[in-house]
């Protein structure tokens, strides 16, 4: 059967060549900027245009005492466990109840909350500002993650549905027939089953808070993120500082992308 | 039971919001500040300003460009993957997830250090003895705004594409090329008409995000490149007119979503 279906699917070598280098180009268009960033944060000189004059840390030295770089730095770490935890647990007693649900009810249950992911962070970031100006709760880094939480669920929610679509239900009528309470077939069934999708789920909303921007910049008001100091500084002229903060960003996002990655076994095919 | 918390949270975090958005697009804006007198008057100015004509044209036209051009990229992106190069389709797959968490404003704060006069870009084709002197169009341009878009823009779209062409079963193909088909026949008359959800959210994506996108054209733009949404923010931060910067906001996102609605629904008579 493979060996068929390749025959039928095989082409020419020059086909190949130019798909090959098709490939390649899309591949270097999506990663020039993350090298470029990485590249000349650990330059020695100040100038952009990647003519290396030497390898050095003197720009992450730069922004380690910066006190105002650490301190967004601490609340980018605050917002991400935060979010991370809330979103962990509305997806956890989420798919709980779904579970017990049909199989339609369930889909549904778990379409709804995937509308923020298409929705403009542009108008939910000015919806939040305006419901927290009516309620008159000032901005704050707990506003922004409160915002954090309604990103972040779409792809909680993504993970623990494909988790429960190979979930065995029948584990849970076994636990059942063999007299055991709700609580402890919570406890030693249901959540050992669930617990990589729920950790994967939860490192990829860390993941989605460290980088997030456009919300933190409608609520956070005073109290900057890592990406909001790098907008102000960006705005006030380029600066090769920048880069390490950005360089910073990048390797946290990646790793944490990693890690959901691993631990949840997100269906790559 | 259990379903109560998420539920609650999302309308009171997500739905909530958005519906006080809804109501302070109604309130009168005076003296630099606003009161909650309603008033149709933010959306007549939302529709009828020649000021605001020019912005949202603007908008549309990147964001088709930038939309299509995404679609384009990435279906041929994901056919290469699917029908060429099926050996190495999991780890090139897995380079575009990676891609995506690259960073949004660190990437487009790259694209300035690359585009500018001193930029990476410049050094390349002078060095190249393309051109003789650092092009300036580089940065704060359209160029700029779209080049960043599809770069941020083009993983989103193999997404879907991907996972549509994912599961065509490759039993079809076979057959149609057991009855004699083409290659090129078969991706016209097989994997594109199976493809079509894929494409559409792919283009329906690129385009909301376009079309509401703000940061992009600010930094990476000149001051005739703004799009609606920095328009939006002006008034936000700047009149703190908040009542019509909501009127924007909401008339944008309506005529978007009803401006897909219709494409889509042509596009379905036409291909019918």
């Amino acid at each position: 059967m493979t060996h068929r279906r390749s025959r039928l699917l095989r082409r020419g070598a020059g086909g190949r060549i130019t798909a090959s280098v098709y490939v390649a180009l899309v591949l270097i268009f999506l990663f020039a900027p993350l090298v470029v960033v990485v590249l000349v944060s650990f330059s020695s000189t100040s100038n952009m245009n990647l003519s290396l004059s030497g390898f050095s840390i003197r720009w992450y030295q730069q922004i380690a005492t910066d006190p105002l770089v650490v301190a967004a730095f601490g609340r980018t770490a605050l917002a991400a466990i935060v979010t991370a935890l809330i979103s962990g647990v509305l997806g956890l007693t989420g798919a709980l109840g779904a579970v017990r649900l049909t199989r339609r009810w369930r889909t549904a249950v778990f379409t709804v909350p995937l509308v923020p992911l298409a929705f403009p962070a542009l108008l939910f970031g000015i919806g939040l500002a305006t419901f927290y100006h009516a309620i008159g709760l000032g901005f704050s880094i707990w506003a922004t993650i409160a915002g954090h939480v309604i990103l972040a669920l779409p792809f909680v929610f993504l993970v623990l549905g494909a988790a429960l679509e190979r979930f065995r239900f029948s584990l849970l009528e076994a636990a059942r027939d063999l007299g055991a309470g709700s609580f402890t077939i919570f406890r030693t069934v249901t959540l050992p089953l669930l617990r990589p999708a729920i950790l994967g789920a939860m490192f990829l909303s860390m993941a989605i808070s460290v980088d997030e921007f456009v919300i933190a910049f409608f609520t956070a008001g005073s109290q900057q993120t890592l990406p909001l100091v790098l907008y102000g500084r960006i705005n006030l002229g380029v600066n090769p500082g920048l880069n390490a903060i950005g360089s910073i960003l990048l390797a946290v996002t990646m790793a944490l992308a990693f890690l959901a990655a691993r631990t949840s076994v997100l269906e790559i095919p | 039971m259990l379903l109560t918390p998420p539920t609650l949270y999302f309308l009171a975090l997500f739905v909530v919001p958005l519906l006080v958005l809804l109501l302070y697009s109604f309130y009168t804006y005076e003296n630099f500040s606003f009161v909650s007198k309603l008033t149709l008057a933010n959306y007549t100015q939302a529709l009828t300003s020649p000021a605001l004509r020019i912005f949202y044209f603007r908008t549309l036209k990147i964001a088709l460009v930038v939309s299509i051009t995404v679609v384009v990229v990435s279906y041929l992106f994901s056919h290469i993957l699917m029908y060429v190069l099926p050996g190495a389709k999991r780890i090139l797959y897995f380079l575009v997830l990676v891609s995506l968490f690259g960073g949004y404003l660190v990437r487009i704060y790259a694209w300035r250090t690359m585009l500018g006069r001193n930029g990476a870009l410049n050094g390349l084709l002078i060095s190249a003895h393309l051109t003789d002197h650092p092009l300036s169009f580089l940065l704060n341009s359209n160029f700029a705004i779209a080049v960043a878009l599809l770069n941020f823009l083009i993983p989103l779209g193999v997404l879907p594409i991907f996972s549509a062409m994912q599961n065509i079963s490759p039993r079809l193909l076979e057959a149609a090329q057991d009855l004699g088909a083409s290659r090129l026949r078969t991706a016209r008359t097989i994997v594109l008409p199976l493809t079509t959800r894929g494409i559409r959210a792919a283009f329906a994506f690129c385009f909301i995000a376009t079309m509401a996108e703000w940061v992009t054209p600010q930094l990476l733009g000149g001051p005739l490149d703004q799009f609606v949404g920095n328009q939006i923010l002006y008034e936000f931060g700047e009149t703190l007119n908040w009542p019509l910067g909501a009127a924007i906001a909401l008339t944008l996102i309506a005529s978007v979503v009803a401006g897909l609605a219709i494409l889509f629904a042509l596009l379905r008579l036409v291909t019918r």
